[in-house]
């Protein structure tokens, strides 16, 4: 948006505009990691909740770590680990499996 | 006496779902160029957004919760006759209303809209429609013309086209896409956008147009329905972020716009998707109405309401 007819954007990727201090971000990267450990097992994949990196912590569980910049990349890597995206309207996550 | 003849412009502006029609209007009404003017914003969902952005710039009325070319017609004609009975009773000597714009939702066509006020024995003496505008998406407005007959509809109806996020493409798929508006309506103006900015765009007098399929070839597709979901307490940001970049990154073709404004440590911010491509979140300041503060529209094909919400929940529980 033109900085002259608009407001304010929030800096960062955008599923970090919502956490304004560092204590926030700390916060955010642990859920973050939570959330993700909550989906990605299915996909052969570990999240970690390490608040000292800024990246995400992502293991496969045959093997091997790769610290990743933000989401976007954690869904092409699970795509190209599974064979398929992650669909978060799959019956396992829609209660209807 | 001009063509108006004394009656209210109105100028439609259109475009596809998320094609800037909200970011052009606005950065319009900044500069100046609709001084006045009174602005009607029609979203398809009950939830409008728009008015947000809009709000500050201009005497402004929402008509939120169906589209203006079919299930909320009627609500438009209803408020353009009120527009007209109050600008008749504007003494002699005092400024009249002399325009209205019209921003539509993405789902609408025009042709409908323009039809509607024009056959109205009441409008037809008060409210001329002067221009349809139509905003196109450079990034997407290609593939859904290859798919989405209301797309073409839309262009096919203009008599000016601002082509948007002319910086987000390389010169020769716009060049393609300009062709291709040449193509499809010969006489409409076409100009360029970035941020509502004008942007001049490259000679494509040697570009070939897409050959697109007839519409009545186009395999029929489920039609594009809004979807509120409510973001409670139970829904925190990151687990929302986490499920919806997901699910674009998944169905991103089917899930064709998102938008609402949610609360956040940083403040309120405004959330915008059209396709896979998410904008960066604008801070919105703590005033004007809230009420739908946390109410997001997903608009979009091929999933059910419930199973959305469902698959939210899941993915916002926590594992203590």
């Amino acid at each position: 948006m033109c900085s002259a007819c608009g407001f304010p954007a929030a800096p960062g990727h955008w599923t970090e505009a919502g956490a304004p201090t560092a204590h926030d971000r700390l916060r955010s990267r642990m859920r973050r990691a939570e959330v993700l450990q909550a989906v990605l097992p299915f996909y052969g994949l570990k999240a970690y909740g390490g608040g000292e990196v800024p990246g995400i912590q992502i293991s496969a569980l045959s093997g091997g770590e790769s610290i990743l910049r933000d989401l976007d990349e954690v869904w092409a890597l699970a795509e190209k680990m599974s064979g398929g995206p992650v669909d978060p309207l799959d019956p396992r996550f829609t209660g209807d499996e | 006496m001009n063509a108006a003849e004394g009656r209210i412009r109105l100028t439609v502006l259109g475009g596809y779902l998320g094609s800037g029609k909200t970011t052009w209007l606005r950065h319009q009404l900044h500069e100046g160029r609709l001084r006045g003017a009174h602005v009607i914003v029609n979203e398809a969902a009950e939830t409008p957004v728009d008015d947000a952005l809009l709000g500050r710039s201009s005497t402004l009325s929402v008509l939120a919760g169906g589209c203006v070319c079919c299930a909320a017609r009627q609500d438009l004609i209803d408020l353009l006759r009120r527009i007209s009975d109050e600008r008749s009773k504007v003494e002699g000597g005092a400024a009249r209303l002399e325009q209205i714009v019209l921003e539509t939702s993405g789902l609408a066509d025009p042709g409908p809209i323009v039809e509607a006020i024009r056959s109205d024995p009441v409008l037809v003496y008060h409210v001329v429609v002067s221009e349809v505008i139509v905003a196109v998406d450079a990034l997407h407005s290609l593939s859904q013309l290859r798919g989405e007959p209301l797309g073409r509809r839309q262009i096919e109806v203009a008599d000016r086209l601002i082509v948007t996020k002319v910086d987000q493409v390389a010169q020769g798929p716009l060049q393609t896409l300009l062709a291709t508006l040449s193509c499809l309506n010969p006489g409409a103006g076409l100009s360029g956008a970035v941020q509502g900015v004008d942007s001049p765009l490259p000679d494509f007098s040697e570009a070939e147009p897409e050959r697109l399929p007839e519409t009545d070839q186009l395999s029929p597709k489920a039609p594009v329905t809004p979807v509120r979901l409510h973001l409670d307490d139970s829904i925190d940001w990151t687990a929302f972020t986490v499920w919806l970049s997901a699910l674009l990154h998944a169905r991103g073709d089917d899930i064709v716009r998102v938008k609402g404004v949610v609360r956040t440590p940083t403040g309120r911010l405004l959330l915008q998707t059209v396709r896979k491509v998410v904008q960066t979140p604008e801070i919105l300041p703590e005033q004007g109405d809230m009420r739908e503060d946390n109410m997001i529209v997903v608009i979009g094909r091929g999933y059910k309401a419930e199973h959305l919400r469902r698959s939210l929940q899941y993915f916002a529980r926590r594992s203590d």
